[in-house]
């Protein structure tokens, strides 16, 4: 099954499971329906699916404007850029709405277009900056496992959220693998186990952490697995841990700011660990960034596990 | 009495006014941290608006809200001490002025960002239509606002949507201080509503009596035809005054926007301007000028009484 076939049927799922909610959004019940991401979801009967004007502003508004009359709603977002045009609603209306514990659920569903060659309009991939303008809470699903558990944890519940898909992994087949743990807010998981290399994985950046991981484990060498799929600063007690164990760090991180959200969770590595190796692959600014370019990030995984072998 | 008229809805207008002249005296004295909008010579709409709401009818307001929160709630002293971020204010000196909402009177959302509250009351229509709730949603605005983007989006998606909704636009010719003329082209709000087939209304004569009886009509309009209503009210914010500067020796104007008003002062009596301009001259229409300095009297004795 493809990542985006099961972010489709497991948002789908979780709204037939759901009280009343309105889904709403442009092109959401017609056409490609988000290239998929839409496609074929139905609701109860007396629940409503509104295939909307193109009014990036008034969406937002009305989202909040749901939430106050205490429905619940969703609001398909075709590209995070687009959200830009309603970012007064993501800071000003969801202070008012913060004050007090929402009864409702709002939730924007936005595709962050990472799948390259798209110009400018994919320069702003990332997520954090969207989510860290207000403390917005804001969630990426890159995998099986977080898909499910963050949709049914967040997708509809009160208050408000933005969750994040990846659009160079819609056509990819979904990553499947178990976690071997995940904190309570679905905010940070570990996939494998390994004394001897720490992975931290970022914004939509587990692929490529998955990928590392197995070509290690070819070499015989165990690594820990973690994917952070949120932008607030968490608690990095589980991560630290296994690092103070292994002293080898590679962090991937591959959204466009100028503060990743791995940003956070370095400091409080160096603070607290002897680390003897350690890598940071996030992207490389110095080169042609507004251009259409191939966005993706250029790993050499030969490299790394050459300089980690070095260490071991 | 020149004829026998409901004496409430004047000693509500008055009401309304004396209780932001009391603000202003206050504001000159800078015993406020927080920027008010004042808004003399809006109360002709405010008190017509909070005279047609029915119990399931839903208020949603901006920046300048103060006249609107006073007619809702009946009671200065809330508000007033809201000002002052006094627990005991209105909303727990949590919101001050600009966003000033009074839940339990029906004013669900108030925004201090221009435009900001149109696609709210548009979701909080759409809400009541979800969930089959009686009542229309009532969505205050100005002449800036409705050059915001948010201002055509929001009533595409009502229409779209076929929402019941009132979209009152206080035109008083000004954005911070520049004239309509001076920033824009002329908007001809009647043809660009009527473009998308949306029903406009203007009321211009600051008359309250009047502005009640067209609003109820047209509350009965927007629920029994599913649609929103555009209703443009020209009025004149008071309160202006001529600043003498080396530049202006002989004083430059000063529209009021935010900020006490020093020309104003509630000693002086209810009235501003002896004009159709303000509302308060317009009620001579139904009482005489002694009556309603009589009421007045009484009024501003209340809302002493009330405060101190």
């Amino acid at each position: 099954m493809k990542y985006v076939e099961f972010v489709n049927k497991s948002i789908s799922q979780k709204i037939l499971k759901s009280k009343k909610v309105v889904l709403f959004g442009q092109n959401i019940s017609t056409g490609s329906c988000l290239s998929g991401l839409t496609r074929k979801m139905s609701v109860k009967k007396g629940d409503y699916i509104i295939n909307t004007p193109n009014c990036e502003n008034t969406q937002c508004g009305v989202g909040f404007g749901l939430m106050i009359n205490g429905v619940s709603s969703i609001f398909f977002m075709k590209q995070q850029d687009f959200l830009l045009l309603g970012i007064d609603h993501l800071v000003n209306t969801y202070n008012f709405i913060r004050r007090k514990k929402p009864s409702a659920s709002f939730t924007i569903v936005t595709t962050v277009v990472d799948n390259g060659y798209q110009g400018l309009q994919s320069s702003l991939n990332n997520f954090g900056d969207f989510c860290s303008i207000a403390r917005v809470p804001g969630f990426t699903i890159a995998n099986k496992e977080d898909i499910k558990q963050i949709i049914n944890a967040h997708l509809i519940s009160p208050g408000f959220r933005i969750i994040g898909v990846s659009q160079r992994l819609f056509e990819l087949e979904l990553i499947e693998i178990e976690k071997t743990y995940s904190n309570k807010e679905s905010t940070l998981f570990q996939y494998t186990e390994g004394n001897e290399v720490t992975i931290v994985c970022f914004n939509f950046s587990f692929p490529y952490g998955f990928e590392l991981h197995n070509k290690l484990k070819k070499k015989g060498i165990a690594s820990s697995l973690f994917s952070v799929n949120v932008v607030t600063p968490i608690n990095w007690d589980r991560i630290i841990e296994n690092l103070e164990i292994t002293k080898r760090l590679v962090v991937i991180d591959d959204s466009k700011s100028e503060n990743l959200s791995c940003y956070n969770f370095l400091m409080d590595a160096y603070d607290k660990c002897q680390i003897n190796n350690k890598i940071i692959i996030k992207r490389d600014f110095s080169k042609d960034w507004l251009s259409p370019n191939l966005d993706q990030l250029e790993i050499n995984y030969g490299n790394i596990i050459e300089k980690l072998i070095g260490t071991l | 009495m020149k004829k026998n008229y409901n004496v409430e809805i004047t000693e509500e207008i008055l009401r309304v006014r004396l209780g932001q002249m009391i603000v202003n005296e206050r504001y000159k004295n800078n015993e406020f941290k927080i920027p008010i909008h004042l808004a003399l010579g809006h109360e002709a709409i405010a008190v017509s608006v909070d005279s047609i709401m029915e119990k399931d009818d839903k208020l949603i307001l901006s920046h300048r809200n103060i006249h609107y929160n006073l007619a809702r709630e009946k009671s200065l002293k809330p508000e007033i001490d809201e000002y002052y971020l006094k627990e005991g204010g209105l909303s727990k000196g949590q919101l001050g002025s600009m966003n000033l909402a009074n839940e339990k009177k029906g004013i669900v959302y108030t925004s201090s960002i221009l435009g900001n509250n149109l696609p709210v009351a548009t979701g909080v229509a759409l809400g009541k239509k979800v969930k089959n709730e009686d009542g229309i949603v009532i969505v205050e605005t100005g002449d800036g606002a409705i050059e915001e983007g948010s201002f055509y989006e929001s009533l595409v998606f009502l229409k779209s949507n076929n929402l019941p909704v009132l979209i009152i636009i206080e035109n008083n010719g000004w954005s911070l201080a520049t004239r309509i003329k001076e920033r824009r082209c002329d908007i001809d709000i009647k043809k660009l509503t009527e473009s998308i087939n949306i029903k406009y209304e203007l009321l211009d004569s600051n008359d309250t009596y009047e502005y009640i009886e067209k609003l109820k009509n047209l509350r009965e309009y927007t629920l029994l035809n599913k649609t929103p209503v555009c209703i443009e009210v020209r009025l004149a914010t008071l309160g202006s005054w001529y600043l003498k500067t080396e530049d202006h020796p002989n004083g430059k104007f000063i529209n009021y926007h935010a900020g006490p008003a020093p020309t104003v002062n509630v000693k002086n009596g209810a009235l501003i301007k002896e004009s159709q301009d303000d509302p308060v001259f317009v009620l001579q229409k139904y009482f005489s000028k002694d009556e309603i300095e009589e009421i007045s009297q009484n009024i501003l004795k209340k809302l002493e009484e009330e405060i101190n």
